[in-house]
């Protein structure tokens, strides 16, 4: 049939297209530039015991950043992933002396999608902004993680670490590896299922959505779920590589998973935004500090230079679309 | 209620009769509507709608805006609950609010506001509402399903795999049409579909119609162009005030039963004329302006002129109000407020100049909802060393007393919620602002759309007691009546450009009708 | 709630001269918003006495209104800046920035050119948080993170942590020196606060420049097309915004008399907390200064109740986020759901 063979060609444009619509070329951009800057400056970052620190260093605020990505996505942001980091935390390193690593796991999992549901059920379903049911959430998780280990502590052990934070084979951190599997599986969720697309959707147009029949309520309240397990995730992976439980691990993590949400492009109010470019975004700004380390400058600058770095790729492209429009109108 | 059937007795009289009974002989309707009621809080958007549907015909809806139309056909389509009322499709009720179900009971609707997600594919937009939300999805089978699909119904030239954000308002209307008959449904509603359509786009529509009532469908078809009605539809119920006010069938009727009946007896087209200009001076002229979606017009307005706009919706009238006020960026050869030059203008500079603009959506665009009716008043007039709130209000209530005066504005006072307001009022209000203001032009976007007769009728005397006074008044309106009668004249545009001006003679419902499509009328 | 769902069952009658209406619900109406959280902390205070009836003094009032008016004037400026449907997140960083430059440049400067300096500081940090977000459209929330953030590096490598300068005298003046009112001894703060409070409200609800801040708030576009210089109005809010957490954190400094690169870390979310508690609407175009000080009232009354109580600071948080929550379902819903 004559249609069929003209999209198959067209679809390579599309993956392109995509990635410029979800806002994420200049992330990649921005650390493809970081990347080279940071090998020039410290070449040492290929070698096999950099290379795992850094991994584990970007690993849990990537998966962070994921979560917040999912809730952002639909139009919200979670005030309260700090707090879900920090309970899922507790929860991994303290349940780890009481039950096996796999049980330990799953009900930290089972926390963050808990605390992820417990937050969008009020958004969808009560209707209330997001900002203000994730504030109060904030607070209640938080106490709830201090409820479970008031100092750093737990049972995490030198296996777990191995295990989640080591090397799967020289030159590969297994890090790297667990970040790949969710953000892989998380791709796979939001392209090619509908559900993913309904997401997308959601945060695009609520009105359109439901009106062409699809439960947006529903599709809201998995998409904070899923955030709260990619959350724990995250949260998992914090535990492992310090080898302790912390419940004030999370609180960094607010703000710089929304850093990395906008440094990945993404919309704040919903339907744009790509898996690629907040992992590199979280691997941008997680490195920064190391960078300055190596470079032999104060590493206090880190937040200084993370700030102008998302002021200046998010920023430009609005000027630039601003300045096109403008000559456009004059020309003509 | 009362009922009145147009057809070869009984011309315009009310004809007291048992609501649907009138209807030609169904024993198997397909679709029966029972007394439905919509209230949104204090507004009855519909109160007590009762009609009927046969498989194969195609029922219009007709009605002017915000007689309720619309709000009937969403509720068909489940997109929004009644509060009353019932609603049967083949014999089996219609699970109220969920459209959904309404889909799957095979009933379909394409939405006067386009229910298409802008950041999705066509292909995506195409195929995501029928499937499982759990199943997977492949962009590829998507994109062949859409391409196969909008060739069959013979649109070749829409891209399954763009964006929907990115195509013309008439691409996303044809769109929208494929995808609710994508399903074959046995109740197809095309809620006001045409709007943005060419006459090629139409007849598209129409042949559509055709094969699917060949078919055994039936087709819901609302609108309010009495042209297209003649030539589509079986049989019609005419809406106002949200009540069926009569029921027609094909050839039954004339254009000036059905408006009068859509209009209201008493109120029927009753139009101020224009007053006569008593000067010649020019209260904005503007040559070859360009902006985004206008495409180089000329303009000159003069000081106490009604100018109005006309043409289909998406054809630059929008940009053209908002580029004139400064809302959107916009270049022009020359440009004079007032005899004035200026080179360009933002809102803030444009109020300073004595512009003032009634913009399009009055609850996002106009009005501070949150705020109460004076201050929503004072919204131009704020200065930040000034007083603002209660004192200040205190202080203008003479002006604020005569504004809500002269336009009958139906309020407890200065301090209610604007948002309490309805729909007519609320627009009163952003009118409300220019006036007594010393302006030399006001920009209108189509400030009678949606409110009842008696508050279009209070704005009519308003906008021509401005042009009394001396202030040019250019006037967008989607109702062609009104450009027709209030204006002095009209200019109609098409693609981004001024495709006629029509005054004296000339100025007729016709010329601007066929204007708006395209077609030059003859000098 | 009976005062939103009022004007429900009023249908508009067609009178042609608009009737002047001065009822009891519309008056009930006009006043609540900024009320009720004082209602709510009056009831809090009274389960405080029935649990403790010792608790019932002045002493104990004026107590935990010196500990509110504190959180109370570090949430002024966020008030500001969720009135104009905006969040300042930079808040905290403000604070310390401002405290810190206040006692660094203490010496130098003297007090008075010191105080003058810190809040200069405020009003720079707010209004380039207000051009970014009005003329390069930028979220709110991110832009006032990635300050926060700037704010933190520039702290940390302008300013020595074992910087502890002597407190000028007249900071402590106007904050933990005791005042004695009608016979009360309490501190000047609260005085200084309950003033600041007072003016703002005045601002805030009777100047054309706040009610420009309501309508922007409340629908941007509709303040932009009635011609409005909405982004002037923005710019000039953040920058109260950071003029007045600059000032909290000189008020900070005097009462605590020590001052942190940190010291704001905890103002992050209860300043929003305050405010939202305070009855303002997240999504902009509600709010007021005296409800943000209620908000504080309640927020320091459950911190005094948890302290009698013995229960940890923890129970305190999670009694936060429930009344945050309850707050947010009473009047929070958006007007489209």
């Amino acid at each position: 049939m004559s249609v069929a063979s003209p999209p198959v060609v067209r679809l390579q444009r599309t993956g392109m297209t995509r990635l410029r619509r979800e806002g994420a070329i200049a992330p990649i951009c921005a650390f493809v530039v970081f990347l080279l800057v940071y090998i020039v400056i410290n070449p040492e970052l290929l070698t096999r015991f950099q290379l795992q620190t850094a991994a584990n260093l970007v690993v849990p605020l990537a998966l962070v950043a994921l979560g917040q990505l999912l809730v952002v996505l639909v139009g919200g942001i979670d005030i309260s992933i700090g707090a879900v980091m920090s309970l899922c935390n507790v929860v991994f390193a303290t349940q780890l002396e009481n039950v096996p690593p796999p049980v330990a796991l799953l009900l930290a999992v089972g926390v963050g999608l808990a605390c992820g549901l417990f937050n969008g059920f009020l958004v969808a379903y009560g209707g209330l902004p997001a900002i203000a049911v994730t504030l109060a959430s904030a607070f209640i998780f938080g106490s709830l993680a201090r409820e479970v280990l008031d100092r750093p502590g737990g049972g995490v052990t030198k296996e777990i670490y191995l295990a989640t934070s080591g090397e799967l084979v020289p030159f590969l951190p297994v890090s790297l590896v667990w970040l790949s599997v969710v953000a892989v599986l998380l791709w796979l969720l939001l392209q090619r299922t509908a559900l993913g697309r309904h997401i997308y959707g959601v945060g695009s147009s609520m009105e359109s959505v439901r009106a062409a029949g699809i439960d947006a309520r529903l599709t809201k309240l998995l998409a904070f779920g899923l955030a709260g397990m990619v959350t724990s995730a995250g949260a998992v992976m914090l535990a492992a590589s310090t080898v302790t439980g912390d419940p004030r691990s999370g609180d960094a993590y607010l703000l710089s998973s929304i850093a990395a949400v906008a440094l990945a492009g993404a919309a704040f109010t919903g339907g744009r935004g790509s898996i690629i470019g907040t992992v590199l975004a979280a691997c941008t700004l997680g490195l920064i500090g190391n960078l300055l380390f190596f470079a032999g400058v104060n590493s206090y600058w880190q937040y200084v230079i993370s700030a102008l770095i998302i002021f200046t790729v998010v920023g430009l492209p609005v000027v630039w679309a601003r300045t096109t429009s403008a000559l456009k109108g004059i020309r003509s | 209620m009362t009922d009145a059937r147009i057809g070869a007795a009984a011309p315009a009289a009310p004809v007291p009769a048992a609501p649907p009974d009138g209807s030609p002989p169904a024993v198997d309707a397909l679709l029966v509507a029972t007394d439905l009621v919509k209230s949104y809080g204090p507004v009855h958007a519909v109160q007590g709608v009762s009609f009927r549907c046969n498989p194969g015909e195609v029922l219009a809806l007709v009605g002017e805006n915000g007689a309720g139309k619309s709000t009937v056909a969403k509720m068909l389509a489940g997109a929004v609950p009644p509060t009353s009322g019932s609603i049967v499709v083949g014999g089996r009720p219609l699970a109220s609010g969920s459209v959904r179900q309404s889909r799957q009971s095979g009933v379909r609707c394409a939405f006067q506001e386009l229910a298409l997600v802008p950041d999705w594919t066509v292909a995506e937009n195409l195929s995501l509402p029928d499937g499982a939300p759990y199943r997977g999805f492949s962009q590829r089978k998507s994109v062949v399903a859409a391409a196969e699909l909008l060739g069959a119904f013979d649109l070749p030239h829409i891209d399954p795999q763009v964006t929907v954000g990115t195509l013309s308002l008439a691409d996303r209307q044809l769109v929208e049409i494929a995808r609710a008959l994508a399903g074959r449904p046995s109740l197809l509603i095309l809620d006001e579909a045409s709007s943005a359509l060419t006459p090629p786009g139409v007849a598209w529509l129409f042949q559509r119609i055709r094969d699917l009532t060949s078919d055994g469908g039936s087709v819901i078809y609302v609108s309010h162009r009495l042209g297209e009605i003649a030539e589509i539809a079986d049989r019609g119920a005419v809406l106002r005030d949200g009540k069926v006010v009569g029921e027609f069938v094909r050839g039954g009727w004339t254009d000036d039963q059905l408006v009068s009946l859509m209009a209201g007896r008493e109120a029927a087209r009753f139009f101020p004329a224009p007053p006569a200009r008593t000067t010649d001076a020019v209260a904005l002229e503007v040559t070859n302006l360009r902006s985004d979606g206008v495409h180089g017009i000329d303009l000159v307005l003069g000081a106490g002129e009604i100018l109005g706009i006309g043409g289909l919706q998406g054809h630059g009238q929008a940009e053209l109000l908002r580029s004139l006020f400064g809302a959107a960026p916009a270049t022009a050869d020359s440009w004079s407020i007032a005899g004035r030059p200026v080179s360009g203008t933002t809102p803030v500079r444009s109020v300073r100049h004595g512009i003032g603009y009634v913009p399009e959506d009055r609850k996002r665009e106009g009005l501070a909802l949150e705020m109460s009716v004076g201050e929503n008043l004072l919204v131009p007039w704020f200065r930040a060393y000034q007083l603002g709130g209660r004192p200040r209000i205190t202080r203008e209530r003479t002006w604020i007393d005569g504004v809500l005066g002269a336009l009958s504005v139906r309020t407890r006072g200065p301090d209610e919620r604007a948002g309490t307001l309805s729909g007519g009022n609320q627009q009163k209000l952003v009118f409300g602002r220019w006036m007594d203001r010393a302006r030399t032009v006001i920009l209108l976007h189509d400030p009678t759309r949606g409110i009842d007769v008696r508050a279009k009728q209070e704005l009519y005397a308003a906008i021509v007691d401005l042009a009394e006074q001396g202030v040019g008044i250019l006037w967008f309106s989607t109702e062609v009546e009104e450009l027709v009668h209030v204006c002095h004249r009209v200019a109609v545009l098409y693609q981004g450009a001024v495709i006629d001006e029509l005054v004296g003679e000339r100025l007729t419902g016709d010329a601007v009708v066929g204007a708006s499509m395209g077609l030059r009328a003859a000098a | 709630m009976t005062v939103r769902d009022a004007p429900a069952t009023h249908s508009p009658v067609a009178t042609g001269r608009p009737p002047r209406s001065t009822s009891v619900r519309h008056v009930a109406a006009r006043v609540p918003r900024s009320i009720w959280p004082l209602v709510a902390f009056l009831v809090l205070f009274g389960i405080g006495g029935l649990i403790r009836p010792n608790l019932v003094t002045i002493d104990s009032l004026i107590g935990t209104a010196t500990f509110a008016i504190i959180l109370a004037i570090a949430s002024f400026g966020q008030t500001v800046a969720v009135i104009q449907a905006g969040i300042d997140l930079s808040v905290p960083n403000t604070i310390a920035f401002s405290a810190l430059a206040f006692l660094g440049l203490a010496g130098p400067l003297g007090p008075t050119g010191a105080f003058v300096a810190a809040l200069l500081t405020g009003a720079v940090i707010g209004f380039l948080n207000g051009v970014v977000i009005a003329k390069l459209g930028l979220t709110p929330i991110v832009t006032t993170i990635a300050m926060n953030g700037l704010l933190f590096g520039v702290i940390l490598l302008v300013f020595n942590f074992s910087e502890l300068t002597a407190i000028p005298e007249f900071v402590i003046g106007i904050t933990s020196a005791k005042v004695s009112v009608f016979g009360l001894e309490m501190a000047a703060v609260l005085l200084l606060g309950l003033a600041l409070m007072g003016v703002l409200q005045l601002v805030l609800s009777f100047t054309g420049w706040g009610r420009s801040l309501f309508v922007v708030g409340s629908a941007a576009e509709a303040a932009r097309l009635g011609g409005l210089p909405v982004d002037r109005i923005r710019v000039v809010g953040y920058v109260v915004s950071g003029v007045l957490a600059a000032f909290a954190g000189i008020v900070i400094v005097g009462y605590y008399q020590q001052a942190s690169a940190t010291m704001g870390a905890s103002y992050l979310l209860s300043s929003v907390a305050a405010v939202v508690i305070g009855g303002a609407s997240i999504f902009g175009g509600r709010g007021s200064v005296v409800g943000t000080v209620g908000g504080a009232l309640v927020l320091a009354q459950v911190s005094t109740l948890v302290a009698v109580l013995n229960l940890g600071a923890n129970i305190q948080q999670l009694i936060y986020g429930v009344i945050i929550l309850l707050v947010v379902s009473l009047y929070g819903r958006s007007a489209t759901t």
